[in-house]
């Protein structure tokens, strides 16, 4: 079921990459893939944010992953106060997804996990991945500090990849002709 | 190819060690276990001061195996060393982040929240 939803990120990742190379808002980025593409994205950020704000989700932060991850272009996390609040968050976002695609032969879901428990929900709906989170959980696994401190790490891996440009050594050995 | 009495590196910080297979979960009759696969087993060797101990039962899911990964485009990814991640009844990781490389194929097992602690996803 997942595989179509992939492929077509796929493809569309690297206008992306592209586009934030280029430095254009994340906005326009993400109305560009429903334009583009011939299926509706399941989520876009717009609608996560405005279905977090309607549901009273607190300190919601959207982060960019582009530059650290392949698989996501976007890590949004919300606190949820209690185990029933934070899977309200999730059925919010399921439901939404399901209405928009009301009358089409195949629906499209994102995958769910965690949704027994209610102290950590991920929602996977391909480039956007959206963490509901109660409060302890947040505290305890720290996403924020993990997906914004990455990008150091990224930017070292790009100078090893500088080290490794072939480069032509001066050859000493030989003397000059006199 | 995981299978019973098998070691395992600990690819998180929950204070594990080291991990023994000791059942795969799934089907009744199941031979070995894959990258991505839930497994029973028993820490063999802890972190002092740790809320894991030695000799305890936990779940863990596989995310390196030395047996070669194959995907459809003809990658293969096979790795140092047989690595898990101890998590609990619901899924959910017992440490916080988590260490080395990890194959994407998790996420399409609907481990994304092993995914998103892992410092590198190939």
């Amino acid at each position: 079921m997942w595989s179509s939803v992939r492929q077509r990120t796929l493809s569309l990742s690297s206008e992306i990459i592209y586009q934030w190379k280029s430095g254009i808002h994340r906005s326009f980025c993400s109305s560009l893939i429903n334009a583009n593409g011939k299926v509706a994205e399941l989520l876009n950020l717009q609608e996560v944010e405005k279905i977090l704000r309607d549901v009273r989700a607190d300190d919601v932060r959207v982060i960019p992953v582009v530059k650290q991850s392949e698989f996501a272009s976007f890590v949004v996390v919300a606190t949820g106060k209690s185990q029933w609040h934070v899977r309200n968050i999730a059925q919010a976002l399921i439901y939404k997804v399901k209405q928009k695609q009301t009358g089409a032969k195949r629906m499209l879901l994102p995958s769910v996990e965690g949704q027994e428990g209610g102290n950590w929900i991920v929602i996977d709906s391909g480039s956007l991945i959206v963490h509901a989170l109660d409060e302890k959980a947040r505290a305890y696994y720290n996403l924020e500090q993990l997906w914004t401190s990455k990008e150091s790490t990224n930017e070292h891996s790009q100078d090893l990849g500088q080290a490794f440009v072939k480069v032509r050594r001066k050859n000493n050995s030989k003397k000059p002709a006199k | 190819m995981i299978q019973p009495q098998t070691h395992l590196n600990v690819a998180d910080n929950s204070g594990a060690r080291e991990l023994m297979c000791i059942r795969i979960i799934g089907a009744s009759n199941r031979r070995y276990a894959h990258i991505g696969d839930v497994i029973v087993a028993v820490i063999k060797d802890a972190v002092p001061n740790m809320p894991l101990e030695r000799s305890e039962v936990v779940r863990a899911v596989i995310v390196r195996t030395c047996k070669e990964l194959k995907r459809d485009n003809g990658m293969i990814i096979r790795y140092d060393d047989n690595a898990a991640v101890v998590i609990d009844q619901e899924g959910n990781p017992k440490g916080t982040r988590v260490f080395g490389a990890i194959a994407r194929e998790l996420r399409q097992f609907n481990f994304t929240k092993i995914v998103s602690l892992a410092p590198e996803v190939l």
